[in-house]
């Protein structure tokens, strides 16, 4: 990145800044949380254009209705990554974008994005990108369906045509995966 | 503690952490989260998991959507100040001014309209009710002139009605007796009723059937009668259409009489009768 130095927080120090509605709040958070988000909207919306709106509308609400968010619940990323996906849903179901139509499948948009755009680059990354790579096509379609997608696990049962109970066994044993990361 | 294991193995707090449940389950979960530290734990790791797994499919938006994104966050930052400060002074005035307010600005602004309104209201109930009392004011003059009227009516009704009893008692009263005189060769046409009371002795002269010639204003009837060759004076009449409407007219007294007779005399009449100007004349019996 050529551009001045990114700031970021601690979780911790982020919510605070937050609450005390500080400039520096504002900065670290987008700095800190924008590509993520973007990464959701742009896999829920193909349009550039309008998922920068989303993007920014995502903000907007993050800011406005961030006494809303409560540590005791959860993370902050979990949070904002359900306000990102509600608009962006919300967006591809208004009138306005049906009508725009001629929008890609949905079920394509995942690899579409991915291979029309560049992700983001992070070392620390690496990791957990080879864990992703290790997940098997039926967990990763499951997880980015409910993730990206805002299925629900039912819809995602119907979508994909298979029991219920798979769904679950399937996100959990992708999820488990994944925290291997961690350990 | 076994069931706590089931519970995360169900799969659930993943589906927590999706979004991909109800919100009945969702309070379900937040509640065992908040009893169990294994359950939050868990919830965390998964949290963790995915917001790695959104790292790596993180796209970065354009460098120009950041200027635009936080301008649009400082603005709506600088707009609270400003609204928060502009709001507390209002609110200061407010409070400074709030009895003052109450009396001086609430009120002047509704209650004024009302008055008006119902001054307006009183205004043409009490110009209606004066044209009321004016056209009734009238009416009951018009009625009392009518009823004045009516009773002045009544009055010459009853006024005529006694004296036609009068005429009709006099014709039917065999007390009197009824005479008629008859025009002079110089008044042919002239002629004349009398009736002669023979208790009082009173002459009454019926003036609807008298026909007389005219005399001039200057001259008066004078009625005659004779009493053994010698005139006696009755007194002095009128042509009936003049003065006198009463129908009958009744004339002096005279005891005995062997013939009536009518001259005509200047006003006033006179001490004897000028025999030219007699007009009817007939006898007693």
């Amino acid at each position: 990145m050529s551009r001045k130095k990114k700031i970021s927080l601690s979780e911790e120090e982020l919510i605070l800044a937050l609450r005390n509605r500080e400039k520096i709040a504002v900065e670290a958070l987008y700095d800190m949380y924008s590509a993520s988000l973007f990464g959701v909207i742009s896999r829920i919306i193909t349009e550039i254009p309008v998922a920068e709106d989303v993007l920014q509308e995502t903000f907007v609400k993050i800011w406005n209705s961030f006494s809303g968010y409560s540590a005791e619940k959860g993370r902050l990323f979990t949070w904002m990554v359900n306000i990102a996906r509600n608009l962006a849903i919300d967006k591809i179901r208004s009138k306005d974008f049906k009508n725009q139509a001629k929008n890609h499948e949905l079920e394509n948009n995942v690899t579409f994005v991915d291979e029309q755009r560049n992700t983001v680059y992070k070392p620390e990354l690496l990791g957990i990108k080879e864990l992703v790579a290790t997940l098997k096509p039926e967990q990763k379609s499951i997880l980015d369906l409910v993730y990206f997608k805002g299925y629900t696990h039912v819809e995602a049962a119907d979508e994909l045509g298979v029991p219920l109970g798979t769904i679950k066994t399937r996100l959990r044993m992708a999820i488990q995966q994944l925290r291997k990361h961690f350990n | 503690m076994e069931n706590i294991k089931e519970y995360i193995e169900s799969g659930i707090l993943e589906l927590y952490v999706l979004g991909s449940i109800s919100p009945d389950e969702k309070l379900q979960v937040e509640k065992m989260a908040a009893e169990n530290a294994e359950v939050k734990v868990e919830i965390e790791a998964i949290e963790r998991s995915m917001e790695a797994y959104a790292e790596v499919h993180a796209i970065a938006p354009p460098e120009v959507l950041r200027g635009r994104i936080l301008n649009s966050l400082l603005t709506n930052l600088a707009d609270d100040r400003i609204f928060t400060k502009a709001h507390s002074r209002t609110e200061e005035v407010f409070e400074d001014d709030d009895v003052e307010a109450e009396n001086v600005i609430a009120m002047p602004v509704r209650q004024p309209s009302f008055f008006k309104y119902a001054f307006a209201a009183c205004l043409v109930l009490l110009l209606i009710s004066v044209y009321g009392l004016i056209n009734l004011y009238s009416k009951l003059q018009d009625t009392n002139t009518q009823l004045t009227a009516m009773q002045l009516d009544k009055q010459k009704i009853a006024n005529d009605v006694s004296n036609r009893e009068k005429e009709l008692n006099i014709y039917r009263d065999t007390v009197y007796r009824i005479l008629r005189l008859k025009g002079t060769p110089k008044t042919p046409t002239a002629a004349m009723t009398i009736a002669w009371n023979t208790i009082n002795k009173k002459i009454v002269l019926d003036m609807k059937s008298m026909k007389l010639p005219e005399h001039d204003s200057a001259h008066q009837y004078q009625l005659w009668a004779l009493v053994g060759g010698k005139p006696v004076d009755l007194g002095v009449f009128d042509s009936a259409n003049a003065i006198d409407t009463s129908g009958v007219k009744e004339m002096k007294a005279i005891a005995a009489a062997d013939a009536f007779a009518v001259t005509v005399e200047p006003m006033g009449g006179s001490v004897n009768p000028t025999i030219t100007e007699m007009v009817v004349s007939g006898a007693s019996k």
